[in-house]
């Protein structure tokens, strides 16, 4: 039965709503830890539905490593292969939040160039940051590890019978308003496993959309089966380009 | 002397066994709405990795904004939806007053999800944000479930503004009432892009799954006891008008007979929604206190003609089915938490006060009650009170308007001068609101604690 006062609570409402988004999106790094791996154009991540080495029949092979826990979170290398050499290392998943974000925007693509260029896992550890360097030595080896186990980077085909009907397909280049997007599907048995963009939207706010939108796209491309997937929320122009350049692969693969 | 006194302290330990002050579960329930705010909040931090620039920080204010609302959205409709731990423990009219406080909330938030997302779709398209308006109208037209959403978004604002004050005020509650009975149609609306386009649902399934456990839960809830509940209530116990008795000019009483009416929980001190099926009524229900406490084979109700349909009361004919919603309320016995207790009515407001006067349990001089009104011819009821007052020895108390129309003086000075250990007693108010607020305010200066002050108002 206190007295109610309307305004000073409305007043008090607002203030501390606002006040708290504010400082919830202040406490947020500037720039997207994902993009460090996202660097140097290389193809956002794929789908959680698509097997492992999903570009086989092209002699090329994707191999992730085990993730290894650092004391400042798990580091994960993906490499690429192509006749048994590493074409391309990137992190899936490496230390964020606060500073990590900012040492990891730092070391990681000095990390895969490193790998790249040793082939191997003998690469120096970046200076300030020893465990994020460690972790990601250990990953890479892991990865190298199961590359030679299924000998020397050629196709695994994993014992599985489908996989002899895998194959790559890559779609047209389709243009959009903020730049061009081509997507690369894996069909087997008719069926789509796996699917990636080689190209999309980056720079600026288009690699955030592209970062956020693309993994989407690839479930919704793999789920769906065909190029008839829903628009991703404020990435319409990247969806719409998405799906022209999905049905241009699916037309390949069809004929 | 010294044999009425042991006498006098037996009743009271009798009394005090008797007493078991129930808390209300508003504070655990409170923490638990905090924490599933801070839940939301943390799968928005989860997801997004980094805000950049302004665009990102629009969407990202809008997307915060977006989550808090479909949150506190299924909350708004739990709190209507007459769950017995609110009705009964925490009280309907403090979850009335938290249902309008956050569904005003909740409301500014859908505004201003709306804008803060449409803006920052516009930046992120390379336009400004005088392009607001046509980059809802494109977005409605190519997200999925947009549509759906903008129908319902509208709806909302539409509810929200006839339930502001003065506009509230100038509708009939019937009309108000069934235009609020669109929020769920709002609520169903709204949903579905929740779930399409929102960002954290899409990226994190177990999210998705704890939004439509949410919402299912909600609507488990609404079903049950709004829905299945009043209708077995209702088929079990077969209430009908009984007669209609007038107890003072413009106060009737409507006696309900029924089968087995004891089994339906009922309290004195609680309310039922009464829906009294004669031609005019029937769409219509409204709450009144039970003035008497009930009985296997009767209800009473005591009702003052103030609107449309109290005023039509007293045309009722006996045998007219009546369809009740009950029981609700926490102005109970288990508010008390001492032996004493203060009832204080004023005028129409001593229903549940007379029911509690006759079942409070007490020794003599326990319980006392005052009742307010403007003359003795409007003491509704007084002299059911004075024999209940005899049989049990307790004190009853009369304020009236002297005869040129001064008012009674109920103020902390003549409270303590009536009651001098006023500040030892509980007490149960009930009454028009500024009334009580003053009353409110005399029983705090005569010493009484504001926990020990049980008051029930329906003014938001």
């Amino acid at each position: 039965m206190k007295k109610s006062h309307p305004i000073r609570r409305a007043v008090l409402a607002t203030a501390v709503t606002v006040s708290g988004i504010v400082l919830l999106l202040s406490l947020k790094p500037a720039t997207d830890p994902g993009s460090a791996a996202a660097a140097g154009g290389a193809a956002p991540p794929v789908g959680a539905a698509a097997p492992q080495g999903g570009a086989q029949a092209a002699g090329t092979a994707t191999i992730t490593g085990t993730a290894v826990q650092t004391q400042y979170g798990p580091v994960q290398v993906r490499l690429t292969v192509s006749n048994g050499k590493i074409t391309q290392a990137e992190a899936v998943q490496a230390p964020s939040g606060g500073q990590s974000s900012q040492v990891t925007a730092d070391a990681v693509p000095k990390l895969n160039q490193a790998a790249v260029a040793a082939q191997s896992a003998e690469i120096d550890a970046v200076s300030g940051a020893t465990y994020t360097s460690t972790g990601y030595k250990e990953s890479l080896q892991s990865a190298l590890d199961q590359v030679q186990s299924s000998g020397g980077g050629s196709a695994d085909q994993g014992g599985s019978g489908s996989a002899q009907a895998a194959r790559t397909v890559t779609g047209a280049v389709a243009q959009t308003q903020y730049g061009p997007v081509q997507v690369r599907i894996t069909v087997s048995g008719g069926k789509i496993t796996q699917a990636e963009a080689v190209q999309a939207p980056s720079g600026g706010q288009s690699s955030q959309v592209t970062a956020d939108a693309v993994p989407k796209l690839n479930q919704a491309a793999v789920a769906a089966g065909s190029a008839d997937i829903d628009a991703v929320s404020g990435a319409t122009y990247t969806s719409t380009g998405y799906r022209q350049s999905l049905q241009s692969a699916l037309d390949q693969a069809g004929g | 002397m010294t044999t009425t006194l042991a006498g006098g302290r037996a009743a009271r330990r009798q009394t005090m066994r008797r007493i078991r002050p129930r808390r209300s579960p508003a504070v655990p329930l409170l923490i638990a709405v905090w924490a599933g705010a801070a839940a939301v909040l943390w799968l928005w931090w989860q997801n997004t990795p980094s805000v950049a620039d302004t665009t990102g920080r629009v969407l990202n204010a809008g997307r915060i904004t977006g989550l808090l609302a479909g949150y506190l959205m299924a909350l708004v409709v739990l709190q209507m939806a007459r769950v017995p731990a609110l009705e009964r423990r925490v009280g309907s009219d403090r979850v009335a007053r938290w249902h309008a406080m956050t569904g005003r909330y909740t409301l500014c938030l859908v505004v201003a999800h709306v804008f803060l997302i449409m803006w920052g779709y516009a930046l992120q398209a390379g336009k400004t944000l005088g392009d607001v308006v046509q980059q809802t109208i494109d977005s409605v037209n190519q997200l999925p479930d947009m549509g759906k959403a903008a129908i319902g978004t509208g709806l909302l604002v539409l509810i929200g503004l006839v339930s502001i004050g003065p506009v509230r005020r100038r509708m009939p509650y019937d009309t108000w009432y069934h235009v609020h009975l669109m929020t769920y149609a709002a609520v169903y609306l709204t949903f579905w892009h929740q779930i399409s386009t929102g960002n954290d649902f899409a990226v994190e399934p177990a999210a998705k799954t704890f939004w439509y456990g949410l919402y299912g839960a909600v609507t488990a809830l609404v079903v049950w006891f709004r829905i299945i509940t009043p209708i077995r209530l209702n088929l079990r116990h077969r209430m009908r008008v009984e007669a209609v008795i007038e107890e003072t000019p413009g106060i009737v009483s409507v006696l309900v007979g029924g089968r087995k009416l004891h089994r339906m929980g009922a309290e004195a001190g609680q309310f039922f929604r009464w829906r009294f099926l004669a031609p005019g009524m029937r769409f219509s229900s409204h709450p009144y206190s039970l003035s008497a406490a009930p009985r296997p084979d009767m209800l009473r109700i005591t009702v003052k003609a103030i609107g449309d349909h109290s005023a039509r009361l007293r045309e009722l004919e006996p045998g007219t089915r009546v369809w009740a919603e009950g029981p609700y309320g926490a102005l109970t016995a288990q508010r008390r938490s001492r032996g004493k207790v203060l009832l204080v009515a004023g005028g129409v407001g001593i229903t549940p006060m007379r029911a509690l006067f006759e079942t409070l349990p007490g020794a003599a001089g326990d319980i006392t009650l005052l009742y307010r009104a403007n003359s003795t011819q409007d003491l509704a009821l007084w002299d059911e009170l004075a024999k209940i007052a005899d049989e049990r020895g307790a004190r009853l108390m009369y304020a009236v308007n002297s005869p040129d129309g001064a008012r009674p003086d109920i103020s902390a000075e003549s409270l303590q001068r009536k009651i001098p250990d006023i500040d030892r007693h509980d007490v149960f108010l009930c009454g028009p609101p500024g009334f009580a607020q003053s009353v409110y305010e005399a029983l705090r200066g005569a010493g009484v604690p504001a926990r020990r002050i049980h008051h029930e108002s329906f003014e938001m």
